[in-house]
C-alpha cells in the first residue's frame, strides 16, 4: 500500500525531468543563432564574419554606426535611421488603418444580416487562398503609374497593407461571435446607436483580440522583405529595414557590414518584444464573465 | 405611459417560416400584458418587433398612438429586460444602470440619484461597485430590472425574465415585480411559457399557439371560460383532464357519459347548453383537477390509483379508467381521514365523480368552445 503513491511520483518525476530535459536542448538550439547575432552585434576588433561567438573586443561601435553612417552627404538621415523611420510609419500606420478596417468588417459580419453577406465571406475566402505573391507584379506597375514606388514607397505600401487587411476579419470575427448578441439588443435598447454599441460594449471586451490584431497589423509590415524590396527597388529612401539590411549582405557590402548587420538585427527586435511584454497579459484575460447566465 | 396597438402583424423569417400572423391587440395605458405560450409560439417574436429588434413583416405596431415599424429601438422609447440578463460585464452594476441615462447625457447628479433610487428599491445598493460577474443570479436580475426601471420608458418590456432563476428565487421575483409594478405604474408587456406567471402577473394574458392568438383575456376569463381546447389545457396545473364522451338529452336535462356512467349536467352549464340549443352529440368533455372529487359511496366512475403525488396541502393522484384512460385529481389534504390517505396507494381502487357546473364541452373536430 505504502509503495504504490511513491512509485507514482517517482514515475512523474522522471516524467517531468525528461520534459524538462527536452525543452532545454529545444530553446538551446533555438536561442544560440539570436545569442550569436547578439554578440556579433557588440564585436569591434573586426566587421566581417568570424569563426567564434564571443567578441575579443567588445563595444557599441556597430550601433554607433547604424546611428551615423551616410552612404552619400546629401542623405538627410542616416541609412538605417531612414529605414527604420520607414518601417515605423508603415508598421504604425497599417496597425491603425488594419485595426479600424477589421474591426468595423469583423462587427459588420458579426452583427449585421444584409444580402450577399454569405457570398462576401466566401469570395473573400476563396481569395484569401490565393498567395499575396501572385499580385505583385501587377501592384508594382498600379503603384508605379501612381508614382508610389521607388522614394514614394512609404505611402505605397501603407495603400497595398491596408487596403487587403479587411480581409483577415476571421479571427476577430470569431471573437464577436462568442460575445453574446443580446449585449447588442440591451444596449440599443437603452438608447444606443450601432456605433455607439460596438464603441461602448462590443469594444471594451473584445480587448484581448484588439490587442492581437493591433500586434499582428504592426508586425506584418514590421518583418516584411519580399513586397518592400520589390517597390523600393534601387532607391535606398525607400528601404525598409528589412531590405536596407539585406543589401548589406551582397558579396562587396558584406565583409565592411555584417556585424553593423547583427547590431540592426537587434534594433529591429528590441521593440516588438517589448510591445509583447507588455501586452501579453491581454491575451488570456477572459473579460465575458458574467455578462449572461452561465 | 402609453398605450401599445398591433395590427394584423405578421413575422415571416426566411421568405416562408410565419412566426407570428394575425396578430391585433391594443395594450392600454399602465395596463400589465402577458404573453403566454409554448416554446415556438411567437410570443418572444412578437415582443421584440414591439422593442424594434425585428422587422415586421406585414402589420404595424403603434406606442402612444405613433407607427414605430420604421423605428430604431432607441427611437422608441421602450426599455427591455433580457432573459439572460444581458448586463455589461465590463461595467459596473452603478454604470450597467446608468448606461442609457449616460447615453442621454445627463447631468451626473440626476444619474446618481436616479440609480440609487432605484437600487435602493431593488435591494441591491450595496452591489453597486461590483462587477456583474460577481453577482448572484437573482441580483443579476434585479440590476437588469434596475437598469430599466431608471429609464421611465414608455413601455417595459420583459422577455422571460424569470425563467433563468431557480424556483424559489422565481417565486420571490414574481412577487417582487407585483410591487414592481404597483410602484413604477407604467404600461407593460411580459412574456413568459409559465402559466403561472401570467396569471399571477398579469392584468390580461394574450395565450398564443403557432403564430397565431388562442385568446386574451383576464386570468379569470381564461381559466373559467377557456375558449377552445388548447387554452384548457394550458391554462391551469395540473392541466385539465379530456374525456371523449356523448352528450345526451332526457326530458329537457342534458347528460354526459363517460365510461358509461351518466352525469347530470346542472346548473349554469346545463342552462347554457340549453340556451345553444345543442342536440345531442360527441363532444369532448374537459374537467380541471381540483373540480374532481372521490366518490366515497361506491358510485362515479371506477379507476385504479397509479401514482400518488403528495404535494403538501394537496395529492395529485393520477389515475386510469377501465379502458386505460388516464386521469388527474386533485384531492385537498385536509379533506381526507389519515386511514383515507393511507389506502391511497399504488392499485387502489377509487371512484371518481365531477359536477354539471365544472364541465368545459369541446367540439371534438374544431376544439372550439361549444359554450362561448
Amino acid at each position: 500500500m505504502s509503495k504504490k503513491p511513491s512509485s507514482l511520483r517517482r514515475n512523474r518525476i522522471a516524467a517531468n525531468t525528461a520534459v524538462y530535459v527536452l525543452l532545454t536542448v529545444m530553446s538551446i538550439v533555438w536561442l544560440v543563432p539570436f545569442f550569436c547575432i547578439l554578440m556579433q552585434s557588440f564585436r569591434c576588433e573586426s566587421t566581417w564574419m568570424v569563426g567564434y561567438i564571443l567578441p575579443q573586443k567588445w563595444g557599441l561601435d556597430n550601433y554607433i554606426y547604424l546611428f551615423t553612417h551616410k552612404v552619400s552627404e546629401n542623405n538627410a538621415l542616416p541609412d538605417f535611421v531612414q529605414w527604420y523611420l520607414n518601417t515605423l510609419i508603415v508598421a504604425l500606420a497599417n496597425a491603425v488603418c488594419q485595426t479600424i478596417m477589421v474591426t468595423l468588417m469583423s462587427y459588420g459580419l458579426s452583427r449585421l444580416r444584409f444580402k450577399g453577406r454569405k457570398l462576401l465571406m466566401n469570395a473573400m475566402l476563396v481569395l484569401g487562398m490565393f498567395p499575396g505573391f501572385l499580385s505583385m507584379i501587377i501592384l508594382y506597375y498600379i503603384l508605379k503609374s501612381l508614382g508610389l514606388t521607388q522614394s514614394g514607397a512609404v505611402p505605397g505600401l501603407i495603400l497595398v497593407y491596408a487596403a487587403s487587411s479587411g480581409m483577415g476579419y476571421y479571427v476577430f470575427k470569431g471573437f464577436l461571435d462568442t460575445i453574446p448578441k443580446s449585449l447588442d439588443e440591451a444596449a440599443r435598447c437603452d438608447g444606443a446607436t450601432r456605433f455607439q454599441v460596438l464603441y461602448k460594449v462590443i469594444l471594451p471586451l473584445s480587448k484581448p483580440i484588439v490587442i492581437y490584431t493591433v500586434l499582428t497589423a504592426f508586425m506584418a509590415p514590421w518583418a516584411d522583405y519580399i513586397f518592400a524590396s520589390y517597390i523600393a527597388f534601387g532607391t535606398s529612401s525607400g528601404y525598409n529595414v528589412a531590405v536596407g539590411l539585406y543589401s548589406w549582405l551582397t558579396k562587396d557590402m558584406i565583409n565592411n557590414n555584417f556585424t553593423a548587420f547583427c547590431a540592426g538585427g537587434v534594433c529591429i527586435a528590441v521593440p516588438i518584444t517589448i510591445l509583447f511584454m507588455c501586452l501579453q497579459k491581454y491575451y488570456v484575460e477572459g473579460v465575458t464573465g458574467g455578462a449572461v447566465k452561465g | 405611459m402609453a398605450t401599445v396597438k398591433l395590427t394584423n402583424v405578421k413575422k415571416v423569417y426566411d421568405k416562408h417560416v410565419v412566426a407570428v400572423q394575425d396578430f391585433n391587440l391594443e395594450i392600454a395605458d399602465k395596463e400589465f400584458v402577458v404573453f403566454v405560450g409554448p416554446s415556438g409560439c411567437g410570443k418572444s417574436t412578437t415582443l421584440r418587433m414591439i422593442a424594434g429588434l425585428e422587422d415586421i413583416s406585414e402589420g404595424t405596431v403603434e406606442i402612444d398612438g405613433t407607427v414605430v415599424n420604421d423605428l430604431e429601438p432607441r427611437d422608441r422609447d421602450i426599455a427591455m429586460v433580457f432573459q439572460n440578463y444581458a448586463l455589461y460585464p465590463h461595467l459596473t452594476v452603478f454604470e450597467n444602470m446608468a448606461f442609457a441615462l449616460r447615453l442621454k447625457k445627463m447631468p451626473n447628479d440626476v444619474v446618481y440619484q436616479k440609480v440609487t433610487e432605484a437600487a435602493e428599491i431593488l435591494g441591491i445598493t450595496q452591489y453597486l461597485t461590483r462587477k456583474p460577474r460577481a453577482l448572484s443570479g437573482g441580483q443579476r436580475q434585479r440590476v437588469a430590472i434596475g437598469r430599466a426601471m431608471v429609464r421611465d420608458a414608455k413601455v417595459f418590456l420583459m422577455d422571460e425574465p424569470l425563467s433563468n432563476l431557480d424556483a424559489k428565487l422565481r417565486n420571490q421575483m414574481r412577487a417582487e415585480i407585483i410591487l414592481l409594478r404597483q410602484k413604477i405604474n407604467s404600461t407593460f408587456i411580459y412574456v413568459t411559457h409559465d402559466q403561472t406567471e401570467a396569471m399571477t402577473l398579469g392584468d390580461r394574458i394574450v395565450i398564443m399557439k403557432d403564430g397565431f392568438i388562442q385568446q386574451v383575456g383576464t386570468p379569470t376569463e381564461v381559466f373559467d371560460t377557456p375558449l377552445n381546447l388548447f387554452v384548457a389545457e394550458f391554462i391551469g396545473a395540473p392541466k385539465m383532464n379530456i374525456l371523449k364522451t356523448k352528450l345526451t338529452k332526457e326530458g329537457g336535462k342534458y347528460y354526459v357519459n363517460p365510461f358509461g356512467v351518466k352525469i347530470p349536467v346542472d346548473g349554469e352549464k346545463g342552462e347554457l347548453l340549453a340556451q345553444k340549443n345543442c342536440g345531442e352529440r360527441e363532444v369532448t368533455l374537459g374537467v380541471r383537477p381540483e373540480h374532481i372529487v372521490l366518490a366515497k359511496d361506491g358510485t362515479g366512475i371506477p379507476c385504479t390509483l397509479e401514482v400518488n403525488e403528495m404535494m403538501g396541502s394537496e395529492l395529485h393522484l393520477h389515475v386510469y379508467t377501465e379502458d386505460g384512460t388516464r386521469i388527474i385529481v386533485r384531492v385537498p389534504t385536509l379533506d381526507l381521514t389519515h386511514e383515507e390517505r393511507a389506502a391511497l396507494v399504488a392499485g387502489a381502487k377509487v371512484n371518481i365523480t365531477f359536477e354539471g357546473k365544472v364541465m368545459h364541452f369541446f367540439d371534438p373536430e374544431t376544439e372550439k368552445n361549444l359554450l362561448y
